[in-house]
């Protein structure tokens, strides 16, 4: 599948809590070509000092109307920056890209993973396996209840939705990995076990989440983030170790299974 | 007048014959097949190849690459599959679309580089570009391009291998970049490229590490293109055999200033990263410039520094 370059104007952007903006892109046809797990290397503009374009992962894609709505976090100047683009303003992305989510036909009922601004990610995912009739819970987690964004966008969708914060503040106190353990026994105790789970977030959240579906037996897949140059597949610079040596997260990731993870 | 589409792009290193003075840096640029999506690799001067070595390396740990101002550090560690999957999977790609091939050959000694270019010769390509430059590995590359006695060990080695167009890619991180670039071609080198990355280090404050995992690596991009311009000027006084210059182009202007210090042709590598078209551009704006200056051929420019 080629990877298409583009201008694209925002249409809004809006910040969703302390450190979480979203941004609404028309992103042409790069919408229409997104799959669920896909990424766009978005290069910020007037912010020559730092060269580099940064990868987010789509939240939402509409292919009616061309827009994708990506969700990020501030954690560097790059991101920071991004935070003063405004509507109106054009930016230059690459996408789509990678390898996304293999969301298995025959599944009937699928968890998904997902902790902090990796709640966006698997987005789309949630909404296919709704759209197949899949049964289809979701587990958001944040570290506070301020920080849990993505509650609404799920409940919309009419998934199951899971909430778990840090710090107690709201749902299932504790990590969000507790509370998708919780769910995974209980569906095998209700004699409905999960048959596939997708997991976005920081590295612990995923290594634990693999951990846990291996012993259980459920196939796994995380999505895998590493410091990225071209983008492409060129560079080398974002490789991970696995079971078939080192790989590339941009293009034979951003998702991996997790058994193939060398964690 | 001159105008658009009649300018003279074509220059000639060595024997190697370049459509126009721009080809891209080893190593950003694969193999050339993850650009084709955004660029007809037949239509750049030539395709420099990742550097490869006899088997194949598994490269360094990450984490692989920082971004500091103006240009970013990279400790890849010539990762590559080795010499047979790029004669198998990689030049008959090339050769299929019709691009010039300059291919970078690495090695951990000097019997290793030696055995990369025999392998190579029953291949179709135009030219070797040596890497006794990179700075990311333990055995070979920057070491060998450190020392003029034994970078004109491995030249000469792989000179006795071929009659192709030989390139000696130099390393910035001497005292004295011309003595090894004299030594390259008293060993027999056609042409010089130059500069490979400059050594350097980022650390995070917050976390108290080094964002590499080996701790020094090498920096590229327009950070170092001052002394990349200011190194091929100092060598294109002090030798005789053309010069590839490189080392933060982004742009047709700053391909011409290459051009002008003494550089016959350029390498875009860093900007491939930023913007994939980033070559075709630099093509471009060569092209541009020498309209705009009444330019009929761009070998007028090699030098052609005024004070």
């Amino acid at each position: 599948m080629a990877i298409l370059q583009r201008e694209c104007e925002i249409l809004s952007h809006e910040q969703l809590s302390g450190t979480t903006w979203r941004i609404e892109l028309s992103a042409k046809d790069i919408a229409c070509l997104v799959q669920p797990g896909q990424f766009i290397h978005l290069r910020i503009p007037e912010f020559e000092e730092h060269i580099l374009r940064r990868p987010f992962s789509v939240f939402q894609a509409d292919s009616n109307t061309h827009v994708i709505r990506i969700v990020y976090r501030v954690v560097g100047e790059g991101t920071r920056r991004m935070t003063e683009l405004a509507c109106g303003d054009t930016v230059d992305i690459m996408g789509p890209i990678g390898n996304g989510w293999h969301l298995p036909n025959g599944a009937r009922r699928v968890l998904i993973i997902g902790a902090g601004v990796g709640a966006a990610p698997v987005y789309e995912l949630a909404k296919q396996g709704q759209n197949n009739g899949m049964d289809v819970t979701v587990v958001l987690g944040a570290q506070t209840h301020a920080e849990l964004v993505f509650e609404k966008p799920y409940l919309d969708l009419g998934v199951d939705v899971i909430c778990a914060t840090d710090d107690g503040s709201y749902g299932f106190a504790g990590f969000c990995t507790d509370a998708a353990l919780e769910a995974v026994d209980a569906a095998k105790t209700a004699g409905e076990p999960f048959d596939y789970c997708a997991v976005c977030g920081p590295y612990p959240v995923m290594r634990i989440a693999a951990s846990f579906c291996r012993e259980k037996g459920i196939p796994c897949e995380v999505s895998m983030e590493r410091r990225m140059a071209c983008g492409i597949g060129a560079c080398l610079s974002c490789v991970l170790d696995t079971t078939d040596g080192k790989k590339r997260s941009c293009v034979d990731g951003p998702v991996f299974d997790a058994n193939e993870v060398k964690w | 007048m001159v105008e658009m589409g009649q300018v003279s792009l074509h220059v000639d290193i060595a024997g190697l014959h370049m459509k126009n003075p721009v080809t891209v840096g080893s190593g950003t640029f694969a193999a050339g097949r993850e650009y084709s999506d955004f660029i007809d690799v037949s239509k750049l001067g030539a395709v420099t190849t990742k550097g490869v070595s006899l088997h194949g390396w598994p490269g360094n740990d990450g984490t692989r690459i920082a971004e500091t101002p103006s240009g970013m550090l990279n400790s890849i560690g010539l990762q590559n599959p080795g010499v047979d999957h790029l004669m198998e999977e990689d030049l008959p790609w090339l050769n299929e679309r019709g691009a010039t091939i300059i291919v970078n050959v690495a090695g951990h000694s000097v019997d290793e580089y030696a055995q990369v270019i025999e392998r190579l010769e029953n291949a179709s390509l135009d030219a070797y570009e040596v890497n006794i430059s990179c700075p990311n590995v333990d055995g070979g590359g920057m070491s060998f391009g450190a020392d003029p006695a034994l970078a004109s060990e491995v030249i000469s080695a792989c000179r006795s291998r071929t009659n192709r167009p030989l390139i000696a890619k130099l390393t910035p991180n001497v005292t004295d970049i011309t003595l090894i670039a004299k030594a390259v071609q008293d060993a027999g080198a056609d042409a010089v490229s130059l500069i490979n990355t400059v050594c350097g280090m980022a650390i995070d404050a917050n976390t108290r590490r080094s964002i590499l995992a080996r701790g020094i690596g090498g920096l590229s991009g327009p950070a170092i293109k001052p002394i990349a311009l200011g190194m091929v000027w100092q060598c294109y006084k002090a030798i005789d055999i053309p010069i590839i210059g490189m080392g933060g182009i982004r742009s047709g202007l700053d391909a011409v200033e290459f051009l002008l210090a003494g550089a016959r042709a350029v390498s875009v590598g860093t900007a491939n990263f930023i913007d994939p078209c980033a070559a075709m551009q630099v093509i471009e704006g060569i092209e541009r410039y020498c309209v705009d200056q009444g330019v009929s051929d761009v070998n007028e420019l090699v030098g052609a520094l005024e004070w």
